[in-house]
């Protein structure tokens, strides 16, 4: 039987004050350690646990949908359902047959339970995975342990047990606070549940991080209702909000029934206008927005997002999950007969990662691509030490008439704004890059709204 | 040559199965070497002190190929034309014609004449057999008869006039159910023009609708020729044919006897066979030309040794001497059909003569548009290609030209328009070539302050106006005939090329001709299409050059975020600058993808904007989540948006997709 059977984690020391400089990234090794090879050993992993009630209407993710036969308590009810220890069995398998890239026992600093929606799972399942990774690869003296939690899906008792096994950040898909639409979105909870479980969050000793996860665009969302939930999001008063754009994506019922840009979606200046409302309340509320679509309060930034963000190795377990790991990343498979066969493959030493083949345009790319994301921007200096002087100076020469524009913003050492004209100056100065000019980011909210053609560009100039 | 660059264009990969007298398959079913019968060589040398006596009466070999090689006197050789408008009946009356001489099997005329038609009606030109020389005995008296086939358009009407100064007579063929048409009108006055004895034949009046007795009234009243000899047949049905052979003996006048005199020989075609050179056609007008001669031709000024003669029956066969009269080939490893242009006069290398014949000039070019590779790594086929393509085409001028927006690619002159899309529809068909095509332009005369004279064929080049006093562009004179019901519209669309309506001619009851003066420009593009689509396809043109006049033009430049694209300028009247210039800006509008930031898009004349529209800026392309740090489907989306703008064109900041320029060159061709 799984149990947990580990000490209790969860009095980790108050949280320090938050640091004076805001724009400061969480001190982490810099990305560009790991763009020059070989890469350090990962101090993150990422879990996917996949049981939802049912699918919402915009979802594509690998996930297994448990179908609504309960109408039980939100505690036992779907938790009892033996395909999830069916999964979190072969889960830990995957993670026994996994050797850590590291001999030297590089413990991990993030863990982070993704789904579906992993509140579903019965908090003695994630004890177990929780203490297989330490088995494994040690958990650091103050891990940041972060599960994604439905409105619907626990109650106080379980959310406490889960802090008791360790779980000390929280990410809670509200997605809206209209029951119209969240009904439109084909969630499996209404507004009632958005608020019992923001009071169970909010009351939970020992849980001061977490986050309120909102979704922009969608169907039929006027601009009052987005101000409206934005509202109580700030009046939640959450550590951190997550905003993401509806994506309409293929082969969802969505796909089917909306087209971007036309109604009942909000035409695509109405739309940028919700990212822009967002973006201005959250900072007005005293959010960072530290990253395209993350805000946060001073120091509350995920960690182990900023691990993706900052291009660091990732550990990965569970199906459909992406790994990044000695420079390769890999996905595995959707389906859960699929990886059931991977992880045998995996346990008799079928498979393994491939040798380093990630090209050096790539690995400037995905720098590029995820550095660009956030407000911190990208290193000049560290990029131009790993993938070349000309090539920086392209990309800067490329980005030049954005900056003019107020698209992409020059950021000096000490991550201060500076002139576009400087900009232009140090660019002609044959020396070192970045002798003033030491980060480019994009604007919040313009230069963040259009990263992909801004990020599309860069491209262009890295793979020619 | 362009007789034969009319066919040799057009259907350039079904040569080998063009009319029996396709040269190709002449070449391919009897090598040449081969085919050199024996018996041929010693009649013709027995001959050679008497090249005009008789011939040994009706030869009754059974090889029908022999006895058309026997020589006749000259007074006995017939050397004539088919005038005829495209359908009416030339190609089948000249199979009949090769059929009832015995020169061609009936069972091989049937292959070649299916084979051809719809290559013919595709491009409204007629595949020509080029020459083929017949036997045909009448009244006991053995004649040969050359038929010397024209082309059928009036890009090519240069090509014409020589295939017709090469004969004595043309039979002119009307359909007696249609009428005559505008481009028959017009070869009829260039054989009047070269003499040529002309014989008015009324064909397909086993039709139903045949109306030869209106159809020879028309004649008579449109060309003012007696027309109540006029012979009636049907080509199809094999009636007349015989009494055309008979009219082309009887009415034809001979060749005159000057084999006597120092060797000139008239080429009418010409071209090119990778394995033996540029094969010549030629008609000797005056001596003789002997095989192993060592030849020069007058105009270039080049020299051979004419390893091969023969004549066309309609196979090529080798013969050791041709005279005065009659008709033939030449091969003379003669590496371009530029060194042996049709018009050109050959002559003896030792015994050349006084003077050259007249009428020779060299080809220019009409029409001028870039030819750009999309693919830029095609820039080097697609020279090879236009090499290639000269090799064969003399008219076709090509230099290299590059473009901000286009890349390195080529301005190439042509004749006129449908040389030009012939040449475009091989490269693009023989050559796998991707090609952006500018907007045709004409060759402009700008006068310039200094009083100086330029040409200019290229819009982006234009002089600019400070520079410039005025601009004078090529004009022609144009004679449409049209069916009475579509005056109105024809008229409009004179009216709307900027055209001078000069007269108009009710040529009978029921059929007017209409003349007007326009610009070139204005018939570069659509004109003919219109013309047809306004008269339900019932009227037909030709036109010619008249010389240049000056007209109120400007140059039209389209500006992109105030970044001028020079392969859109073009030269326009005054006049209609305005509505072009929206057509385009709009069309633009529509193409380009929106950016990261406004972006104007205008016409202008000078610094005066005369149309503008502007795209918007992108208000949002953001993808908002790393699901579990899965980048991949993220990266990818990227890679495929960068991929895309790599397709396009820079024009300053902004993005141009190359359809774009595309869809905007294709509009301009319909808008000028």
């Amino acid at each position: 039987m799984l149990r947990s059977a580990f000490p209790l984690v969860s009095h980790l020391p108050p949280r320090k004050p938050p640091p004076i400089r805001p724009a400061r990234p969480p001190p982490v090794r810099p990305y560009a350690s790991s763009a020059a090879r070989p890469s350090p050993p990962p101090a993150s992993a990422y879990v996917h646990l996949p049981f939802c009630r049912k699918r919402c209407l915009y979802c594509d993710f690998p996930i297994v949908a448990l179908g609504s036969s309960s109408s039980s308590s939100p505690v036992d009810g779907e938790g009892n359902d033996p395909r999830i220890a069916d999964y979190v069995r072969l889960l830990l398998r995957e993670v026994a047959a996994t050797r850590p890239v590291s001999n030297d026992g590089v413990p991990l600093e993030t863990v982070f339970f993704g789904g579906g929606t992993p509140s579903l799972v019965p908090p003695s399942l994630v004890a177990a995975v929780l203490d297989a990774l330490r088995g494994k690869f040690g958990l650091s003296a103050s891990p940041e342990v972060s599960i994604e939690m439905d409105p619907g899906t626990f109650d106080a008792a379980k959310l406490r047990e889960l802090v008791g096994l360790g779980v000390n950040r929280v990410s809670l898909g509200v997605q809206a606070f209209q029951d119209d639409l969240l009904r439109a979105c084909g969630r499996a909870h209404g507004l009632r549940e958005v608020h019992d479980a923001v009071g169970i969050v909010t009351a939970c000793e020992g849980l001061q991080n977490w986050s309120m996860d909102l979704i922009s665009s969608l169907p039929h969302q006027t601009e009052e209702m987005w101000e409206e939930s934005l509202r109580c999001t700030v009046d939640a008063r959450p550590t951190h909000v997550s905003v993401y754009d509806l994506q309409i994506e293929q082969g969802t019922k969505f796909g089917q029934l909306y087209t971007p840009g036309v109604h009942p979606l909000p035409s695509e200046t109405d739309s940028a206008n919700l990212y822009k409302i967002a973006s201005k309340w959250l900072s007005e509320a005293g959010y960072n927005h530290y990253e395209i679509s993350s805000y946060c309060k001073t120091g509350y930034e995920c960690k182990h997002n900023v691990t993706y963000w900052q291009n660091r190795s990732f550990y990965a377990f569970g199906l459909g999950s992406a790994s990044y790991i000695n420079g390769v990343r890999f996905s595995r498979p959707r389906r859960m007969k699929e990886y059931a066969d991977w992880v045998q493959k995996l346990e008799i030493g079928a498979w393994s990662h491939e040798p380093d083949s990630a090209g050096m345009k790539d690995m400037a790319m995905d720098v590029v691509m995820l550095s660009l994301r956030t407000a911190w921007g990208l290193d000049l200096r560290s990029f131009s030490k790993s993938f070349g002087k000309s090539l920086t100076i392209s990309l800067c020469n490329t980005f030049r008439p954005f900056v003019e524009s107020g698209l992409v913003i020059v950021m000096d050492m000490e991550r201060r704004a500076l002139q576009p004209s400087d900009f232009k100056v140090d660019l002609q100065y044959e020396g070192e890059i970045g002798s003033k000019v030491a980060f480019i980011r994009l604007s919040d909210p313009d230069g963040f709204l259009l990263s992909n053609e801004l990020i599309s560009l860069a491209f262009g100039v890295i793979a020619p | 040559m362009a007789t034969a660059t009319a066919s040799r264009l057009a259907v350039p990969a079904q040569r080998p199965s063009t009319t029996a007298t396709g040269r190709r398959r002449a070449a391919a079913l009897s090598p040449a070497p081969v085919g050199r019968p024996r018996a041929l060589s010693a009649a013709s040398r027995g001959r050679v002190v008497c090249p005009a006596a008789p011939a040994s009466a009706s030869a009754s070999t059974s090889d029908a190929g022999q006895d058309r090689l026997q020589k006749v006197p000259i007074s006995n050789i017939r050397n004539f034309s088919i005038i005829a408008h495209i359908d009416h009946g030339k190609s089948t009356l000249a199979d009949k014609l090769l059929e009832l001489t015995g020169t061609v099997q009936k069972r091989d005329m049937k292959e070649q004449f299916l084979d051809n038609m719809d290559l013919e009606r595709e491009r409204g030109i007629t595949i020509k057999l080029q020459a083929a020389r017949m036997r045909y005995v009448m009244n006991n008296e053995p004649y040969c008869l050359n038929l010397i086939d024209t082309p059928g358009h009036v890009d090519f009407s240069y090509e014409v006039s020589r295939s017709l100064a090469a004969c004595e007579g043309a039979l002119l063929v009307v359909d007696a159910s249609q009428g005559v048409e505008a481009q028959t009108l017009a070869n009829v006055y260039l054989a009047l023009e070269n003499d040529l004895e002309i014989i008015p034949v009324l064909n397909k009046i086993d039709l139903p609708g045949a109306e030869p007795d209106r159809v020879a009234q028309e004649i008579e009243e449109i060309i003012g020729m007696d027309c109540s000899n006029a012979i009636r047949c049907s080509a199809k049905e094999g009636i007349g044919i015989t009494e055309i052979l008979d009219a082309i003996v009887t009415k034809i006048p001979p060749p005159q006897d000057t084999a006597k005199s120092p060797l000139r020989a008239l080429i009418f075609d010409s071209y090119y066979d990778p394995y033996r050179g540029v094969i010549v056609y030629f008609r000797v007008v005056d001596g003789r030309i002997k095989k192993g001669d060592k030849i020069c031709f007058m105009a270039s000024g080049k020299e051979f040794i004419a390893d091969e003669i023969g004549v066309l029956s309609p196979k090529q066969m080798q013969v050791n001497e041709l005279y005065a009269g009659e008709v033939g080939y030449l091969s003379a490893s003669i590496r371009s059909v530029a060194d042996a242009r049709v018009g050109d006069t050959i002559s003896h290398y030792s015994k050349r003569a006084e003077r050259a014949l007249p009428g020779y000039s060299e080809a220019t070019p009409m029409v001028f548009c870039g030819l750009f590779p999309i693919d830029a790594d095609q820039f080097e086929e697609l020279r090879e290609a236009l090499e290639k393509l000269q090799l064969n085409d003399a008219a076709l001028k090509f230099e290299p030209e590059s473009s901000s927006a286009m890349g390195f690619g080529f301005r190439c002159g042509f004749l006129g328009l449908l040389h030009m899309e012939i040449v475009q529809e091989r490269l693009e068909r023989e050559y796998n070539l991707n090609l952006i095509i500018t907007a045709p332009s004409v060759v402009y005369h700008v006068n310039l302050v200094d009083g100086e004279t330029v040409e200019c064929s290229n819009p982006s080049l234009l002089p600019e106006p400070g520079k410039r006093r005025s601009i004078e562009e090529p004009y022609v004179k144009i004679e449409m005939l049209t069916p009475k019901e579509y005056i109105g519209p024809i008229m409009e669309l004179g009216q709307e090329r900027r055209g001078e309506f000069k007269e108009m001619n009710f040529i009978t009851e029921n059929r007017a001709s209409v003349v007007y003066e326009l610009p070139l420009a204005e018939m570069v593009g659509d004109f003919f299409d219109q013309l047809k689509s306004r008269s339900k396809g019932y009227a037909s043109m030709e036109y010619s050059l008249i010389g240049y006049r000056e007209s109120n033009l400007v140059k039209l430049d389209i500006q992109i975020n105030g970044d001028p694209v020079e392969a859109l300028s073009t030269i326009v009247h005054r006049d209609k600058a305005y509505s072009v210039g929206r057509a385009l800006t709009q069309k633009l509008k529509e193409l380009i993808p929106r950016q990261m930031f406004r972006v104007p898009i205008q016409a202008c004349i000078g610094a005066k904007v005369i149309a503008s529209e502007a795209l918007s800026a992108i208000r949002k392309d953001v993808l908002s989540k790393c699901y579990g740090g899965d980048i991949s489907r993220k990266k990818k989306l990227l890679k495929k948006q960068a991929e895309g703008k790599k397709r396009m064109k820079a024009i300053g900041r902004v993005d141009v997709p190359q359809e774009a320029f595309m869809a905007v060159l294709k509009l301009e061709k319909e808008v000028l």
